[in-house]
């Protein structure tokens, strides 16, 4: 025996898009229908997963060449840096075998990082406003082996301040932990974002501070839990903004 | 001659890296073919094609997630420049482009919500702990939970015809009946009606096929 057809407006029922008198007519249908009752169901499942969809609005046109141009930016920036015979990742990250902790660094390795700082900052064509030193803080300079980072501040039209990070030997934070940059003054704080990293080799991240954080003199690199309850954040690095 | 889609396949196990090709054929590369070329010379044609594959799909889920029009730009912009930095760590023995992508607008939209959730907090002199502003929006674990659902169901959206998807988001986001909008498309009322039933059949399928079916019903 052939099953009876399905109503053709059952989907358009369940969408609530017929009209009062078609919305009337399905309610008839439906007791004396098996069919139509069964397929309900269904779509009614379809329906409440589309209370999931996003809105359904295109990105602004211009954001494509944006990151474009961001991306070219970044591409130069590290041809620029690359140093002479060394190959760039494929990405935009140094790829490195996951690490344990955070390792800690040797006092010469601090000097590293600041000479290296400093002739950064002569080597660009179009100098950073600002370029900063990250080195451990004191207590966890113990003298094992490095990790140190460089931070380039560019003021925006905005008024926001760019931030360019480049860490070195920055160890993949664990699952439940995340890093944060901050700008410090006396007892205060402003975020510049968070970020995770790639580990042995170097990490690059670009943040964005708000214009308050101008006045502000100290750059912090913490971690953080996931768990804010939980207590225990480090200060990585430190840097004393010029 | 032409090039095959064999000889692009090929081209991915070259040691110098992916073969170069024509902006025809680049529009034919599988995403993860265009994913072995962001580490390349045409690594702008790569990302612009996987920009337009997933653009719709990476801000809508961030608007969605973060309420903010503002910060979904910010996050997709963050999302695409995070593919191609990234690049190098996606395996697709691990799972396809999407299921990686979806990880990376997860991770950039709880980095952007949290950047939010904190600005400027005085800290007590000598106290170590950062205190953390609230806000009465959605929590991290609420964006995490959500955001899976809304990523699956916005593909199998875009993975739609447009004329099939245009008649789902008229009559769900823009309440308008069968009749109003074969008005307003100027499409015929039974047109209208096909199109709907054969919409919905096919998100169905798309659904059934991931997790995202069984999040939805429970």
């Amino acid at each position: 025996m052939n099953r009876p057809e399905r109503h053709p407006d059952l989907t358009a029922f369940v969408l609530g898009a017929l009209d009062p008198e078609e919305t009337e007519e399905i309610r008839r249908h439906l007791p004396s229908c098996s069919r139509c009752r069964s397929e309900l169901e269904g779509l009614r499942k379809v329906n409440r997963a589309l209370d999931a969809a996003p809105p359904p609005v295109d990105p602004p046109g211009h954001l494509k060449d944006e990151i474009l141009t961001r991306l070219r930016a970044e591409r130069e920036s590290r041809t620029e840096y690359t140093e002479p015979g060394k190959p760039t990742s494929s990405g935009g990250q140094t790829k490195s075998p996951r690490e344990g902790r955070l390792r800690l660094l040797s006092g010469a390795a601090a000097a590293v990082v600041v000479a290296f700082g400093i002739v950064f900052g002569l080597l660009r064509a179009e100098a950073p406003v600002v370029t900063v030193a990250l080195v451990p803080t004191p207590e966890e300079a113990a003298g094992l082996d490095g990790y140190w980072g460089v931070a380039e501040i560019r003021p925006q039209p905005s008024d926001n301040q760019r931030v360019e990070l480049r860490l070195n030997n920055f160890d993949e934070p664990e699952p439940d932990r995340y890093y944060e940059l901050w700008f410090a003054s006396g007892d205060r704080r402003i975020s510049a974002g968070t970020f995770t990293s790639v580990g042995r080799g170097e990490t690059r991240v670009w943040l964005n501070a708000p214009p308050e954080a101008r006045s502000f003199d100290t750059l912090l690199i913490t971690e953080e839990r996931l768990d804010e309850r939980a207590s225990g954040t480090e200060v990585a690095l430190k840097g004393k903004v010029p | 001659m032409s090039v095959t889609a064999g000889d692009v396949l090929e081209g991915e196990r070259r040691p110098g890296g992916p073969r170069p090709v024509t902006s025809g054929q680049m529009d034919a590369l599988s995403d993860e073919q265009l994913v072995a070329r962001l580490g390349g010379p045409e690594v702008e044609a790569a990302i612009a094609r996987l920009y337009d594959r997933y653009c719709r799909t990476v801000f809508g889920v961030g608007l969605k997630m973060l309420g903010d029009r503002s910060l979904a730009e910010e996050l997709t912009q963050e999302v695409f420049l995070k593919v191609w930095r990234s690049s190098g760590t996606f395996d697709s023995a691990r799972g396809g482009f999407s299921t990686w992508l979806f990880r990376v607008t997860r991770s950039a939209a709880l980095d952007l919500h949290r950047k939010r959730a904190r600005r400027v907090h005085p800290v007590p002199e000598g106290d170590s702990q950062i205190l953390a502003a609230r806000d009465d929006s959605a929590g991290p674990q609420e964006i995490v939970d959500e955001s899976w659902l809304t990523w699956r169901v916005s593909r199998a959206l875009d993975a739609l015809d447009a004329p099939y998807r245009e008649v789902i988001e008229l009559a769900y986001f823009g309440g308008l009946s069968q009749r109003e909008i074969s008005r307003r498309t100027g499409v015929p009322l039974g047109t209208v009606k096909t199109r709907t039933a054969r919409a919905f059949k096919s998100l169905r399928e798309e659904l059934v096929l991931a997790d995202a079916w069984r999040v939805a019903t429970r």
